[in-house]
């Protein structure tokens, strides 16, 4: 039973689903451009592929200074976490695994609160220290949860929690002795915030992510066997510890990576593997895709109602994604139940 | 005869006894509109907040100050002085150790619990709420009024007056350009119009940029600056040194600025406009300066 759902896969199908949801992509995407405490009217937008020499210096300025790089960043982060969710679900065989559980944000974060102590630059020396701060917790977690030569599952689960919950200790610890403007920049850090998304630092991280989802994407066939079980993916050829180890790093890296420039967003990982799962299935040949769409998507839209709800202030946009996806997400999970309990 | 001799001398003692008690205990309304007994004026103080111990140096009680909180960094001496934790964890148990006579608090600093404990433990708690410059002034005449020396603290804050009417005075015919003040540079979190901030900007002779949010401390977007475009940028910051010149920098890529184009991107003294304590006036002073680079403040008005 469990190979039938994977047989009917062609690679047509799968171009479809992924040009579908980059049209749904572009066109969120369009329309966050449009939106903001400026009023800039779509035509001036539209012009901007027309006849951008028409156009006046501050408006091209908010467009391509400000909204354009939030909006990347936006789909980027999306786009990482989704498809960290869906890949620590598959390889933990357990519905509520993302990066969170395992510890990678919460070590991102102690290394972003310790690079905003020692007073480094945001744009690039406390992305850098959080994401060595993601990687560290990533082989702590796995040399921990190591047990007689192999990763095993519940034990990385149980450790992640743990260290989560130690991380979770010295930012607590971090917060209450500080009273000064530091504060600002770390609670919204732990809260998310992508206004400072520059171009500089998306050439860096956007190769990277591609390059590594590619690498991930390759994998989508293991992925389905191991969700059937370690030992029936081993019987059928698969090579269990070293696509475990090999997606568990390429993971952690992207979604550091992610993490490192937005800080902590929580629910993007769980929600959206989840919802794709509930539209197309389980098969990791169209989730994977469609998840990392769809997480770009929906990450872009969040971020679009954090910047213009309470305007002229503004939201930290993990505030947004808890709020609408929580809701949402028991509604569907009441209606439909999840598929990967009916499996 | 006698009687009336008697009833003279009972008047006489009644009102002895009435005046020294007057004389020695006293009923005050804090702020909250609190009933705070003091059985005379207090010897040893502990303060709540970096501000207050300000305050109690500036009205020349520094002696007599037995406790303050973390961050109390002025005057120098207070760096000596016994700490009773940070103002919004304070620590009950050294508080009573210290075995003061009279504890001063603010209103949003201090946790309501924390001045409860202290109230039970049988200590008197006074508390201020200034929400702007002249509640700061009055705060500082109501210490003086607690601690017993009133006359001084009204002639302090009389200089006070002095000093803010004079920048008033020389603002008052110039245009009044809008101004960021910026309280966290990434992500920037500016001043909304219920604070203090907005006072000294407004006293200072500019327009705070933030009007229309009901935020105090509202986080805002790039974009939200330059379509309103302010003619000067105040950058507050606790960072020292190389910090300014390299977020100056980061404010000479928008161009289309106003305050760009003019070269009006400043640092500010954030201790100096972000505490409730007389160096407020300072602060106000600095702003003032920055705001209106064009008039003359050297010269004698």
């Amino acid at each position: 039973m469990s190979r039938n759902k994977y047989y009917r896969i062609t690679p047509l199908r799968v171009i479809n689903l992924a040009v579908a949801l980059s049209a749904v992509l572009v066109v969120v995407g369009f329309v966050s451009l449009c939106m903001g405490p400026a009023n800039i009217h779509v035509k001036q937008v539209l012009m901007l592929f027309s006849d951008s020499g028409s156009i006046d210096q501050t408006t091209w300025m908010i467009l391509f200074k400000i909204r354009l790089p939030r909006i990347l960043l936006a789909g980027m982060v999306g786009f990482s976490l989704s498809i960290g969710g869906v890949v620590f679900q598959a390889l933990l065989r357990n519905p509520l695994a993302e990066p969170f559980i395992l510890g990678v944000s919460s070590g991102s974060a102690v290394g972003a609160i310790a690079g905003i102590f020692l007073g480094l630059s945001i744009d690039l020396g406390v992305p850098f220290l959080s994401f060595m701060g993601a990687l560290f917790t990533i082989f702590l977690v796995m040399g921990i949860g190591r047990r007689q030569g192999g990763l095993e599952s519940s034990t990385l689960l149980l450790t992640g929690v743990i260290v989560n919950a130690f991380f979770t200790a010295i930012i607590m610890f971090f917060i209450s002795t500080t009273s000064d403007t530091r504060l600002h920049s770390i609670l919204f850090w732990l809260y998310g915030d992508l206004s400072q998304s520059r171009y500089s630092q998306l050439s860096i991280s956007f190769p990277i992510i591609i390059v590594v989802s590619a690498i991930v994407y390759v994998f989508s066939r293991h992925l389905n066997l191991l969700v059937g079980g370690e030992d029936s993916a081993l019987q059928m050829g698969v090579d269990v510890e070293l696509v475990k180890w090999l997606l568990f790093l390429g993971i952690s890296l992207i979604t550091g990576i992610a993490i490192s420039f937005s800080g902590i967003i929580g629910f993007v990982g769980l929600i959206v593997p989840h919802l794709m799962r509930m539209f197309i299935g389980p098969d990791h040949r169209l989730l994977i895709p469609a998840s990392a769409l769809g997480g770009a998507s929906f990450m872009i839209a969040a971020d679009t109602l954090a910047r213009t709800i309470i305007s002229p202030s503004e939201l930290p946009v993990g505030v947004v994604t808890a709020f609408l996806g929580a809701p949402f997400f028991i509604y569907l999970l009441k209606q439909r139940g999840s598929r990967w309990v009916q499996n | 005869m006698i009687l009336k001799k008697l009833y003279i001398t009972l008047l006489v003692t009644v009102i002895c006894l009435f005046s020294t008690i007057i004389a020695n205990a006293a009923v005050y309304i804090d702020s909250l509109g609190r009933k705070v007994e003091l059985p005379g004026p207090p010897k040893r103080i502990i303060s709540l907040a970096p501000s207050i111990t300000e305050i109690v140096y500036f009205i020349g009680l520094g002696d007599r100050l037995v406790g303050v909180t973390m961050f109390s960094c002025y005057p120098e001496e207070a760096k000596e002085k016994p700490r009773v934790g940070s103002y919004s964890e304070i620590n009950i148990e050294s508080v009573i150790m210290l075995d003061p006579d009279l504890v001063i608090g603010t209103a949003d600093g201090n946790k309501r619990s924390d001045v409860e404990m202290i109230e039970e433990a049988g200590i008197p708690v006074y508390i201020i709420n200034p929400k702007n410059i002249d509640g700061v002034l009055h705060s500082i005449e109501k210490i003086g009024e607690v601690c017993g020396v009133t006359i001084k603290a009204k002639a302090l804050v009389s200089d006070l007056r002095q000093r803010i009417r004079s920048i008033q005075k020389r603002v008052k015919s110039a245009e009044r350009p809008i101004v960021l003040l910026v309280i966290n540079m990434k992500p920037i979190i500016s001043v909304g119009p219920d604070t203090m901030h907005n006072d000294l900007i407004r006293i200072s002779g500019g327009r705070n940029m933030m009007t229309s949010t009901r935020v105090s401390y509202p986080k805002i977007s790039m974009e939200e600056i330059i379509k309103i475009g302010p003619d000067v940028i105040l950058l507050s910051s606790m960072e020292r040194g190389g910090h300014f010149e390299k977020a100056k920098r980061d404010w000479l890529r928008w161009p289309t600025l106003p305050a760009v184009q003019k070269g009006n991107v400043y640092l500010i003294d954030s201790d100096l406009i972000d505490r409730a304590s007389p160096r407020i006036i300072r602060g106000l002073e600095e702003m003032a300066k920055l705001i209106h680079p064009e008039i003359k403040w050297n010269e004698s008005e």
